[in-house]
């Protein structure tokens, strides 16, 4: 049944053998050990503390949607880090294999990384940035603060949720592991058709590549189904759809485009996939095969997913901005408006990625159109934040400076993506590396607001703020890196650099590669302060009050702070679109004062066991492990099973025991641990 | 802050080694690539209508509206909609992507690769050479049928000329772009593009591959030379009598795949007239030239054992 493959195959290991293990690579084993030192020490920690059934209770079995999304952005963060690791390696190789007389290392003819190791390395960079970096990021962001916005308990799937979560944390294991088992794909984050066929690409890297992004994009549809099922039915009595805030208005945009867009890439991804084990030829050059049917499947997805990642980003924007601006969002019917316009045309401009293959005039015309037309609803967007700093009282917390430095990178973003999509212009720069200036120049816009709204809503969950002081140095430390990095990247695509170089011939590009090394050194500090501005305030831990900004508007900011486990002791009823500052306005109450009994659900650990399921689902399917294969799948079957027969309803807390929290917050804070509860439901409950 | 000072330092060094001179795509050899920089001028500069008012906008309302200076600047926390701010929010980025819109096709369609009307209307009586290019993995290979002729990682071509190419690649995919030169066009397996130019003057240029097809991607470069007509005909002259190439010699040691390098070109007299043609059937009958994991692991890797074919 399978296709032939390359190198030794056995029923009990697949094609897993101690060569696999990259033992004598000298970058790879000094990593592994440091991570393997990490986790040691994680885990120790954890053992000597006592703290396992802690974190086994209120972490991994938790359906809570706040911890949901902590852990999804905790996930978002690590994977960061991995990937700006990546994006090191990248620019260290191009600053040194310059010309055919630059030296080479570590057994490279020039630099230190032969292309099989530099390919790997940016592939696994644009994956892990996108898909497992930028994406929990937001997805965790949307989790946490879209129940809070529209006043819900919890969202409307709890255990989906989890599923989600671990389903995308699955994926993301699987990359890890390719870095010391195996290799990754050397096809780069798009899946380059038909070069991650079995002819070009006969080791386990696509297949690493293809399984880790199949098991995350399930879980990412999910979450959007889930999020669309929470705006559409749970928003608080008196919340018309015109009350609805506007982060929540561009979740639920983002998740129609995660709902219908994620199920194309599933299916393209399942046509390679049986093209790779089962030797059909969907995508091939050959034997009636099309590689251009996945170029375009790809990228009818991936460009909506572009607009997935960066609507979310203009949601915060349209929260923190007005809150230090302390004037509510200018031009809101149209904000909303502009999302759905965004994400309605974000279908209809994927040809734009592949302008340069052999497309005729007038297609090109229509899709070069259609790419423009995206940026009058993001012009709208720009303006509209604008106007509303007008005429405002602005401060400049470091949730609103990345909220400033978001807006003029989107304007250089928008002025380079302007000139990309004029195809005319495209035939000069397609495949340089002017186009890579331009989409990091986007993620930055996206990385800019996940920091602001994780610094700004930091205190609604936790109850404390983040160190102002560092936060600072964080924000000057980064942009000074990414003007060193993509200024000189802009030049290098004018002076005909193109993309996914291991050696540069033209020796004329050195001082850009050089400037750009500077610059992600420069990142390097600006981690350094991340990580200590995290130290530093998980240290102190000053009480942030029950108005941490004091400038805050929304709904989300009527439950205690930090917020308690059940969210709001009362569900509110809503009056206005900035429900709190409306509330401090007319003098109304911001706490409720007579108590009712709250209805939650339990928490299961069938979500995590089923991720790690799935891992293994993957990791066998990537070896081609047979037997494993099987049985993690009817594992699977056996979870679903499992959890169609739960009976368990939740629980209910009575009006006292709410009130016995409301008293003393921090009993049912995020870090609290609670009591265990019985099942069943027992009174009426609210 | 160490790093910040030492980039303090490197600075002015570095700025010294950047030259205008290097981004060649403002300094365009021929009329495709001199109307690219046109329309990149004109639409850049169309942007800058909205783009600049707008930076100046963000940088000035947080300074102007900063709450240290509330007692002297208007503030008007209720004010959130405004028909006039609206139409014009919508209205002026809708005027100009019109205007951009139209720039874009009219523009695309003057240079079309195919045909490009650009190259009709400016030279309309230029002589046409045509040379088919085969991307394999990874090098480039130039078939010129009427000269019987086909070399390898070099492109020579008659300035004055429009060049008429036909692309298709034996197994991956690869970008065929000559900055200053020529548009990027993808050269693709088991299908035919095309891409068209005229290089004014005789110059010397470098071609490379842009979209990524492999371990030897980065030495996917070759050498273009814009001789005169007379130079052109010696040039051919020269090669007459190089060794013969026909589909089963290409088959059996041009595709397989190799890196070169040091882009040394060779060069091979043509007896197959119909090789490009067979280049595409065999890909579409599933003609591949399987690449071995060993053979990605010793692309330049000086302790991998030698790339086979590697000069």
């Amino acid at each position: 049944m399978q296709v032939a493959i390359e190198g030794p195959w056995s029923p009990l290991f697949g094609r897993l053998t101690l060569d696999a293990i990259p033992y004598n690579n000298p970058i790879i084993v000094p990593t592994f050990i440091v991570a393997a030192l990490a986790g040691l020490v994680a885990v120790g920690a954890v053992l000597y503390y006592k703290k396992l059934g802690y974190i086994w209770r209120e972490w991994l079995c938790s359906v809570d949607h706040k911890k949901i999304g902590v852990m999804y952005i905790i996930l978002g963060l690590v994977m960061l880090f991995r990937g700006y690791a990546d994006g090191l390696m990248i620019r260290t190789q191009q600053a040194i294999a310059i010309g055919p007389n630059s030296p080479g290392f570590l057994g490279a003819k020039h630099g230190y990384l032969p292309p099989f190791h530099f390919d790997q390395i940016y592939s696994a960079h644009g994956t892990i940035m996108l898909i497992f970096a930028a994406t929990p990021l937001l997805t965790g962001l949307g989790n946490v603060i879209v129940p809070l916005q529209i006043g819900a308990r919890d969202m409307a799937f709890p255990y989906l949720n989890a599923t989600s979560l671990w389903l995308t944390f699955a994926g993301a294991a699987l990359v890890m592991i390719s870095l010391f088992v195996g290799e990754f794909s050397s096809a780069t984050w798009v899946g380059l058709m038909p070069y991650s066929e079995m002819a070009s690409n006969p080791g386990v890297g696509v297949d690493y590549w293809m399984w880790a992004i199949q098991i995350s994009s399930i879980g990412t549809t999910f979450n959007s189904i889930n999020i669309i099922a929470t705006i559409v039915k749970m928003r608080a009595p008196g919340m018309t759809w015109f009350k609805l805030p506007v982060f929540s208005w561009v979740q639920l945009t983002t998740a129609i485009i995660g709902l219908t867009a994620f199920p194309i890439l599933t299916v393209a991804l399942t046509m390679l996939g049986i093209d790779r084990y089962l030797g059909t030829h969907f995508f091939t050059a050959g034997m009636g095969g099309n590689f251009m049917l996945y170029i375009n499947l790809f990228w009818i997805w991936g460009h909506p997913e572009v607009y997935f990642l960066v609507l979310p980003a203009f949601g915060v924007l349209s929260e923190v901005v007005p809150a230090f601006s302390r004037k509510a969002l200018f031009g809101y019917p149209t904000m909303v408006a502009a999302s759905f316009s965004i994400a309605g045309i974000g279908w209809m401009v994927w040809a734009h990625h592949f302008f340069t293959m052999g497309m005729g005039p007038n297609q090109i015309g229509f899709f070069s159109a259609a790419t423009m037309i995206v940026g009058i609803p993001t012009g709208v967007k720009a303006f509209n934040w604008l106007f509303t700093m007008y005429r405002g009282r602005i401060s400049y917390e470091t949730p609103m400076l990345w909220a400033m430095i978001s807006i003029v990178l989107l304007l250089i973003g928008g002025l380079t993506g302007m000139m990309l999509s004029a195809s005319v212009i495209d035939y000069s720069v397609h495949d340089s590396v002017f186009v890579v200036a331009h989409f990091h120049c986007m993620v930055l816009v996206i990385g800019a607001s996940a920091f602001a709204a994780v610094i700004f809503w930091w205190p609604k969950v936790f109850g404390f703020k983040l160190n102002e002081t560092l936060g600072k140095w964080f924000f000057w430390t980064f942009i000074a890196g990414s003007l060193l990095v993509f200024v000189p990247m802009f030049m290098a695509g004018l002076a005909g650099e193109t993309r996914r170089l291991d050696y540069v011939f033209n020796t004329a590009l050195a001082p850009y590669m050089l400037w750009e090394e500077v610059g992600v050194l420069v990142y390097l500090a600006s981690i350094f302060f991340f990580v200590a501005m995290l130290v530093v305030s998980l240290w102190q831990r000053v009480p942030a009050g029950e108005s941490p900004w004091g400038t805050e508007r929304g709904l989300e900011w009527l439950t205690r702070t930090p917020v308690p486990f059940y969210n709001f002791a009362v569900t509110p009823h809503v009056n206005a679109l900035d429900e709190t500052s409306w509330r401090r306005e007319v003098g109304a109450a911001l706490r409720p004062t007579r108590y009712v009994p709250i209805h939650l659900p339990h928490g299961s650990g069938l979500p995590f066991i089923l991720g790690m399921d799935v891992f293994a689902w993957g990791f066998a399917l990537t070896w081609r492990i047979d037997w494993l294969i099987v049985l993690t799948t009817i594992a699977m079957i056996a979870i679903v099973f499992i959890r169609s027969f739960d009976r368990n309803e939740g629980f209910i807390i009575p009006a006292e025991e709410v009130e016995a929290y409301e008293a003393n917050i921090s009993t049912a804070s995020i870090f609290a641990e609670q009591p265990k509860r019985g099942h069943g439901l027992v009174g009426e409950a609210h | 802050m160490r790093v910040l000072g030492l980039v303090a330092l490197l600075a002015p060094l570095m700025l010294a080694g950047c030259s205008v001179h290097d981004m060649v795509l403002f300094f365009p050899a021929g009329p495709m690539a001199a109307s690219e920089l046109h329309y990149t001028y004109l639409i850049t500069g169309i942007m800058m209508v909205i783009i600049v008012p707008t930076l100046l906008m963000s940088i000035w309302f947080p300074i102007k509206y900063h709450i240290s200076r509330q007692h002297k600047e208007k503030y008007t926390p209720d004010w959130t909609f405004s028909y006039a701010i609206e139409v014009l929010a919508w209205g002026i980025p809708l005027g100009i992507v019109a205007v951009l819109a139209w720039l874009s096709v009219h523009g695309i369609r003057g240079i079309d690769p195919w045909n490009p009307p650009l190259l009709a209307k400016i030279a309309p009586n230029a002589p046409v050479e045509e040379v088919d290019v085969i991307a394999t993995d990874w090098q480039w290979v130039f078939i010129y049928p009427a000269e019987k002729l086909v070399t390898i990682d070099e492109l020579t071509i008659p300035a004055g000329a429009r060049i008429d190419l036909k692309l298709t690649a034996t197994q991956n995919m690869d970008g065929f772009y000559i900055p200053q030169v020529a548009p990027m066009v993808d050269a693709m397996p088991a299908m035919q593009t095309k891409d068209t130019f005229l290089v004014s003057q005789p110059g010397d240029f470098t071609g490379f591959s842009t979209d990524f097809s492999g371990a030897g991607f980065s030495w996917m470069r070759f050498a273009v030379h814009a001789v005169s007509t007379a130079d052109f005909a010696a040039w051919v002259q020269s090669h007459q009598g190089a060794a013969p190439l026909d589909y089963a010699a290409f088959d059996a040691h041009i595709a397989q795949p190799q890196v070169n390098y040091g882009a040394t070109p060779s060069y091979f007299t043509l007896t197959d007239p119909k090789l490009f043609g067979e280049v595409i059937s065999a890909a579409q009958m599933g003609k591949t030239y399987p690449v071995s994991q060993a053979l990605n692991k010793a692309v330049a890797d000086d302790d991998a054992a030698p790339v086979a074919g590697a000069q």
